[in-house]
């Protein structure tokens, strides 16, 4: 399961960043924020590169020691970032794909939803919801 | 998504409560128009956003505005736009000979006066969809001869 | 060749799959090299085992002598000593020679073979010429010895035996055999192949099959698999090759997880073992064989098999020419292990996996290096950038382990542990030994010292930095600078650090990284407090102390910073000026008034809505907004400015962001859209060609505007601050003390001067600190106007009635005059108007809100030119009222001096009279002069009276008796009551007015009339001309006799004495005794002069005199107006009249009275006769006044310009006029009447019997 979940908006200030309590906040935003330079890598390679590069899931952005960062760009470039733990290798790549189908779907609802301003932080209580439900339940 | 009829009346109704909430001065120098133009472009916003969501992610530009002309047009008016044209410099036109809001109107040049108040929604529409994918444009309409009409699409280059 | 010597040793690429040849050995030896030579030339297609994708291969073979030894024994996995082809050479022709020898030896070989069970053998049979033309007796075809063999050995497969003809000969024949020889070879050695590996490879799955049984060891499943491997490599599948060891990799990775999973294999026992060597990776060699043996004998320690693993991999992957592979799996083997150790919790020292990680990083980009271009490199830095970053760390913490990232040097222990992590490198590999770059040196020269330590340390950042920034990875980069800026500061460096923190800190700000933006913010701070850059500590502070991200104890001490740098009196130079709206934000401005604009000298309060954004309540000893000033020219009422525009009554809100982690710049809002609909009409005629929908600001929207412009907020870099300049103008408010959150502050405008004042800073001091708003957005000001002093009158009551006292109210706005102790009204008195002194006449002061700020009885001294008024003190912008009791007068129409001068010089302005269109009354403005303490000038008010009264008189006669009636006629709507009536003639003592009235006091209601009636007696003579005033006290009704005031109306008569008498009577016809309508009757009429010459007469007829005497011409003239008469004949006459007394004319006209009863006598009027040649006309002429009184006069000269004429002369003026247009007439006889009273008609009113017709009906038909 996740330890952090992030969404960002398409001009790349943080919709959403959500980290496990139990470690250090900080580090995940440094680590989310820099993942954003892969994100950009690969949206800006639509197109150019061959193979299937048009899928919504980015795949694995970059490993570090302790983390596994893992990217997803919506059509309206909304990024989402999932960050596992490396010491979590149990999870597979397509449980990392519906999660992140998952948070798109809420997010899609929150869009959609007239309360909601888009490009404001994501407030919801349903997202939230469903980010819960992915993170490392600590304690 | 929503049945045309509902819409196309709920569309109708939008536009008239638009009207008769405002006073004159306001349909004089198009705040109604913009109204409707905006309420076109929040919805415009969340459509897309739910409608892309299974899509693959768009090559370019060009990629986009097909979306817009099939998907998004059908998804809205049960059918596609007839005609696109661009310039390649971000100028797009796209032409619906059958025009779902405008065909109830009249068929020819009848109420071709009050015609613009039924596309302003829409181009807000397109303008919110195009945004949200994030391409900043400005969209415009005309029509001569209903129930036919052109959006024009202006896009601004980043 | 003796090659079976030397034991075939494992050497990848030099290894050849093995084939023994056993028979001929010379024979084999001369045809070797062209053997060895054309055996791999053609390449063969390969259907691999497991279904394999076919390749085509090259064959080689490592030729040996054939031995039994080298037949595998059972269970043997060799696979690389496995012969695979044996090859059985002869050239035996002559039959003897194959029964005696030959033939046993094949037998023995072939008996081997089957021993061993391999199937793989061929028998070659060389045949050449020169062995024919041996002997040529007893000779077999030699075709029979290929089919003796055939029939002895290879039953049933004859394809086992070759011939090959001719080989040393340049035949057709040699090479053809040649090409079906090797083609023969290399399809046995494939077969060969396939079916050997495809046993293999069974039994290798079995043995995996088996992996979960216990004693089941993976090392030697390792090395079975990994003799697959090589056999891969040897034919060059390294594509094949490298699944195997992908395969032992992902297998082994499994027995990882699943030992953290909780079910533990014993053989990973070994792999447990603490880490002793941690000299990295080694990938310089094909086989690493001293890692091979320790796992082969089980004693490999986790890092050994990894690195093992890798190095093959690595190997593998560049002979297949995918170097940014091997990069890639790299970082993730790194990762990998190091978590793969905390997963076993392999006990490792401190350090030693960093710098394991360290040279492997580093070997693998040497490695790398070492095969590709720069150019390659170049273009693939986003590969291996990882691994830069990933060493850089490593290094680092490496260097924070050994106490190399200090001001100061290494501790003992500090030393030590470096010590024993060198240790645990080992000695440098031979292979690197001679490098100089090698990472083995780099590493034990950055431990070595502490400015070593640095360079190699910068030298990586910067590398990967660079790195970073070229593929574009900017945040990565900032990240390492970061890091970099950390090490400085560690390095007790902050100017260094300070530069990389703002790098990141712009990025993080332009993209809206609260968090971040906080962190590296705090850090930014320890560099500016370090560097005592105290202005830009400060600002960072502020900014920190009033970040939500930070605890409140944080947020605490950086405000305590910027109070204790307050503190800090002393030098005044060293004021900080800070931005403000980090500090506290204006989010409402409010005006009381709403208006924002008030008098000068007014009261305008601007309240301040101030959100501190300060952790606790900061008190600051003065809040000061400069104003911009403008005088306004033409001193404006009150009317709002431009900046009121924006304010909804009085009110701006002010949105600005958080500074500290506001929306990114991207993020900010941008003009809306303004769309428009157009129709587009046919010139021809006007029908719609289309409409639609347009947009009006196109151009604004789809402007291509910068992305990274950095948002209008404080933030890196302190903002630039203007420093406060000391404007004369400023709202102030001293000691206010901010709570957290919203506070309001009130200042009390300056409103000295009229103009506009524009707020354009706001400032806020703090002890030595200020923070300073430089411009208030959008633009507020406010608008001072001054006003004059205005005095106005107005009556208390309308309307206000001459005659009367009346109260008026006087109102002083004083504006911006104040009225000082002694200033005082001056009024310029006029007879016309008094005031009259009252006791109390009390002032009244209030506000402009009109509440009532005191009150104070006026002292009015009058002398006899001026009423002063001294007014008490009153402050500007209050109006004070007072009430006079004033008097206006009512003009009698008595003589005055022209153009009197007033007290102050000013012309004496008379009041004027006239008819008021909506009421019956005649007003007269009365103008007042006073003299204001305020002004030069001197003011000029009006008050209009009216007078409640129109008196009329006249002269009645009787014979010679003389009468005169005068009728006061109350126009007003007040009742009155009329007192003391007196009519005097002043000039004739003689004369004496006997009065008729006999009440004294009068009731005169409105709209009614008083008529009055005097004798005139006379003695001797009457006059001819009376000035008689009408005098009487009125007041209204019911009131004390104190309450009377006088009414004069003075008048003139002239030519009261009777001249003529006129006398008539009416004879009946003769023989009648009365009239009777109908028959004419004479009317006899007799005119009698009374008087000598009177004095008015003479000249004019002295000229008509033919003899001495004096004559007089009048005429007569009847005439009936009631129609009751019928003039017959001649109706008027002319008289010649003797001027002396009793002089008589009598005439007589014939009349018929028409109606029956009693008839008045016709009119007779007698007129003056002015014959043409009379000059009279140019002196005045007293008879054109005739019937006059002053006032119907004035009347008449409601349009007369000349006001300062006088009632008299204005009479004259008129008769003037009047004699002109007698003079432009022809001079013509004229007739005059007499004034009245000049003539006497005895029969006027009288009245004469007639009686009715005889013949009554016809009179009545008549009548009718």
């Amino acid at each position: 399961m996740a330890v952090c979940i992030a969404a960002f908006a398409k001009e790349n200030y943080p919709l959403y960043i959500r980290s496990v309590p139990t470690q250090n906040e900080l580090k995940f935003h440094y680590t989310v924020h820099t993942s954003l330079d892969v994100v950009e890598e690969k949206i800006s390679a639509v197109g150019k590169s061959l193979g299937d590069q048009r899928e919504l899931y980015l795949g694995l952005l970059y490993p570090t020691e302790d983390y596994k960062v893992y990217g997803y760009v919506t059509n309206s470039k909304v990024k989402f970032v999932i960050v596992v733990d490396s010491s979590n290798t149990s999870l597979r790549d397509n449980e990392i794909r519906s999660m992140f189908r998952k948070l798109h779907n809420s997010f899609t609802d929150v869009m959609c939803n007239p309360f909601y301003n888009p490009g404001d932080p994501i407030q919801s209580k349903a997202f939230n919801g469903i980010v819960s439900g992915m993170m490392v339940q600590t304690g | 998504m929503a049945d045309e009829a509902p819409f196309q009346f709920l569309h109708s109704e939008l536009i008239q409560y638009i009207y008769k909430s405002a006073d004159t001065e306001d349909t004089e120098n198009g705040r109604n128009i913009s109204k409707l133009e905006n309420l076109g472009c929040r919805v415009g916003q969340g459509l897309i956003e739910r409608l892309t969501k299974d899509a693959p992610r768009f090559k370019d530009e060009l990629d986009i505005m097909k979306f817009i002309c099939k998907d998004f047009w059908t998804c809205l008016f049960k059918k596609q736009i007839d005609n696109l044209r661009t310039n390649h410099q971000g100028i797009y036109v796209l032409q619906d000979s059958q025009f779902r809001l405008l065909s109830h109107l009249s068929a020819g040049k009848q109420y071709l006066d009050y015609a613009p108040k039924y596309l302003a929604f829409t181009c807000g529409l397109v303008r919110g969809a195009l945004s949200n994918l994030g391409l900043r444009s400005v969209v415009t309409a005309e029509i001569s001869d209903m129930p036919a009409c052109k959006f024009q699409v202006l896009i601004q280059k980043m | 060749m003796d090659c079976q010597e030397e034991k075939p040793i494992i050497y990848t690429m030099e290894n050849k799959p093995i084939v023994t040849c056993a028979g001929d050995q010379g024979l084999f030896t001369s045809l070797y090299t062209s053997l060895a030579q054309q055996l791999p030339r053609e390449p063969m297609e390969w259907r691999g085992t497991y279904g394999r994708a076919p390749k085509m291969i090259h064959l080689e073979a490592n030729f040996v002598q054939f031995k039994e030894e080298l037949l595998p024994k059972e269970g043997n996995k060799a696979l690389l000593t496995f012969p695979f082809l044996h090859i059985y050479w002869t050239d035996c022709c002559d039959t003897e020679m194959y029964k005696s020898s030959v033939k046993e030896d094949m037998l023995r070989w072939q008996n081997t073979l089957r021993s061993h069970g391999s199937a793989d053998w061929v028998i070659i049979i060389v045949e050449t010429n020169d062995t024919k033309r041996k002997n040529k007796t007893n000779i077999l075809p030699r075709s029979s010895i290929v089919d003796k063999i055939r029939s002895d050995f290879c039953n049933k497969q004859n394809d086992r035996c070759v011939v090959l003809s001719d080989p040393l000969k340049e035949s057709s024949r040699s090479v053809e055999s040649w090409n079906s020889l090797l083609l023969k070879l290399r399809t046995l050695l494939l077969m060969s192949f396939t079916k050997n590996l495809g046993r293999f490879e069974d039994d290798m799955r079995t043995l995996r099959e088996k992996r979960t049984q216990p004693g089941w060891s993976f090392c030697e499943y390792f090395m079975v698999q990994e003799e697959l491997a090589f056999v891969f490599e040897m034919l060059q599948q390294f594509e094949d090759a490298l699944v195997q060891y992908d395969e032992l990799d992902a297998l082994f990775t499994q027995y990882v997880l699943n030992f953290g999973a909780g079910d533990t294999a014993n053989w990973l026992g070994s792999f447990c073992a603490p880490v002793r060597n941690w000299s990295g990776l080694l990938l310089r060699r094909p086989i690493d064989m001293e890692k091979r043996d320790s796992i082969q004998r089980g004693e490999a320690s986790l890092l050994d098999l990894r690195s093992y693993l890798f190095s093959r991999q690595c190997t593998l992957l560049i002979f297949l020419q995918r170097p940014w592979e091997v990069t890639q799996r790299a970082l993730e083997l790194l990762h990998n292990c190091v978590q793969e150790l905390r997963l076993l919790e392999v006990s490792v020292v401190d350090g030693a996996l960093d710098c394991w990680v360290f040279l492997s990083c580093l070997e693998v980009l040497h490695r790398i290096e070492g095969c590709c271009d720069q150019a390659q490199i170049a273009a693939n830095c986003s590969h291996t950038v990882g691994l830069w970053a990933y060493a850089t760390d490593k290094l680092k913490s490496l260097g924070e382990l050994c106490g190399l990232v200090s001001e100061k040097v290494p501790t003992s222990e500090d030393l030590n542990r470096t010590v024993d992590l060198l240790a645990g490198l080992g000695d440098e590999r031979p292979e690197t030994a001679n490098s100089l770059q090698s990472p083995y040196k780099k590493l034990k020269e950055a431990l070595s010292s502490v400015e070593a330590f640095e360079r190699h340390y910068l030298e990586l950042s910067h590398a990967a930095m660079e790195m970073y920034q070229a593929i574009g990875r900017m945040r990565s980069a900032r990240l390492v600078g970061k890091s970099l800026a950390e090490f400085y500061m560690r390095k007790g460096d902050p100017e260094r650090a300070e530069t990389f923190l703002q790098e990141a800190l712009k990025s993080y700000v332009s993209e809206g990284w609260s968090l971040p933006l906080t962190h590296t913010r705090r850090q930014i701070a320890e560099c500016q407090k370090l560097l005592g850059r105290t202005e830009d500590y400060l600002q960072t502070s502020a900014l920190l102390a009033g970040d939500e991200n930070l605890t409140t104890e944080e947020r605490k001490h950086f405000f305590q910073e910027i109070l204790s740098f307050a503190g800090k009196s002393g030098n005044p130079s060293h004021k900080v000026s800070l931005s403000m709206n980090v500090f506290a934000q204006l989010t409402r401005l409010q005006f009381h008034p709403a208006t924002a604009s008030v008098h000068s000298g007014g009261v305008l309060q601007v309240e301040l809505m101030l959100r501190s954004l300060m952790p606790v309540s900061v008190h600051i000893q003065q809040l000061a907004a400069s104003i911009h000033f403008e005088v306004d020219h033409g001193g404006t009422l009150g009317r709002s400015k431009g900046a009121q525009r924006h304010t909804n009554l009085g009110t701006i809100e002010f949105n600005l962001g958080n500074p500290s982690a506001g929306l990114p710049s991207s993020a900010a809002p941008r003009p809306v859209l303004e769309l428009d609909e157009v129709q587009d009409r046919s010139p021809s005629d006007n029908s719609l060609n289309s409409t639609g929908v347009v947009c009006k600001n196109t151009h604004l929207l789809i402007r291509r505007h910068e992305s990274n412009s950095p948002p209008e907020m404080p933030n890196c870099v302190s903002p630039p601050t203007v420093a406060m300049k000391e404007g004369a103008q400023m709202l102030k408010v001293q000691d206010v003390t901010l709570e957290p959150g919203n506070n309001s502050v009130i200042f009390t405008a300056p409103s000295g001067q009229p103009g506009s004042y524009m707020l354009r800073q706001l400032c806020a001091t703090v002890g030595e600190v200020q923070f300073i708003q430089s411009h208030i957005y959008p633009s507020v000001g406010y608008e001072v106007y001054s006003q004059e002093p205005q005095l106005t009158v107005e009556p208390l009551s309308e309307p206000l009635l001459a005659g009367l006292p009346q109260m008026v109210k006087f109102t002083l706005l004083t504006g911006h005059y104040t009225v000082k102790k002694g200033d005082a009204l001056q009024l310029s008195n006029s007879e016309t108007m008094p005031i009259l002194p009252s006791t109390s006449c009390t002032a009244r002061i209030s506000t402009p809100t009109a509440e009532l700020v005191g009150e104070s009885t006026l002292s009015i001294q009058s002398s006899e030119k001026v009423t002063s008024i001294s007014l008490p003190p009153t402050p500007p912008y209050h109006t004070m009222e007072f009430q006079l009791e004033v008097l206006c007068i009512i003009p009698t129409g008595s003589e005055r001096p022209a153009n009197e001068r007033l007290t102050n010089g000013e012309i004496r302005h008379r009041p004027r009279s006239y008819s008021h269109p909506d009421t019956p009354m005649t007003a007269i403005d009365q103008r007042m002069s006073i003299d204001c303490p305020w002004s030069i000038y001197s003011t000029l008010l009006t008050l209009t009276f009216y007078i409640p009264f129109k008196t009329k008189h006249s002269l009645l006669s009787a014979g010679n008796r003389k009468y005169i009636q005068v009728c006061v006629q109350n126009v007003s709507d007040v009742n009155f009551t009329l007192a003391e009536v007196k009519l005097t003639e002043n000039q004739h003592a003689s004369l004496e007015l006997q009065s008729f009235n006999t009440k004294t006091h009068q009731l005169l209601c409105s709209k009614h009339s008083v008529f009055c009636l005097w004798e005139v007696r006379w003695k001797d003579d009457l006059p001819s001309c009376l000035q008689c005033v009408f005098s009487a006290n009125f007041s209204p009704i019911n009131q004390d006799t104190s309450a009377f005031k006088p009414f004069h109306y003075q008048f003139q008569l002239e030519r009261v004495t009777t001249l003529y008498s006129v006398r008539a009577e009416i004879l009946p016809p003769s023989g009648e005794q009365h009239c009777r309508c109908g028959l004419v009757c004479d009317l006899e009429v007799c005119i009698t002069r009374l008087t000598e010459l009177s004095e008015g007469e003479i000249t004019e007829d002295s000229k008509t005199d033919t003899d001495g005497l004096k004559t007089t011409k009048l005429m007569y003239e009847v005439a009936d107006s009631s129609s009751n008469w019928a003039v017959c004949g001649k109706s008027s006459g002319m008289v010649l009249m003797p001027t002396k007394a009793n002089a008589t004319h009598k005439v007589q006209i014939e009349v018929m009275p028409l109606f029956a009863g009693h008839l008045p006598f016709p009119k007779i009027k007698v007129l003056k006769y002015l014959p043409h040649t009379a000059a009279v006309a140019t002196q005045p002429d007293p008879d054109s006044c005739v019937e006059n009184d002053s006032l119907s006069l004035l009347d008449k000269t409601l349009d007369d310009q000349a006001d300062t004429a006088s009632i008299r002369s204005r009479g004259s003026v008129h008769s003037v006029g009047s004699g002109d247009q007698q003079q432009r007439g022809v001079a013509m006889p004229r007739l005059e009447p007499f004034s009245p009273g000049q003539v006497f008609n005895h029969s006027h009113t009288q009245q004469v019997l007639v009686l009715p017709t005889t013949e009554d009906h016809i009179m009545e038909v008549n009548a009718t």
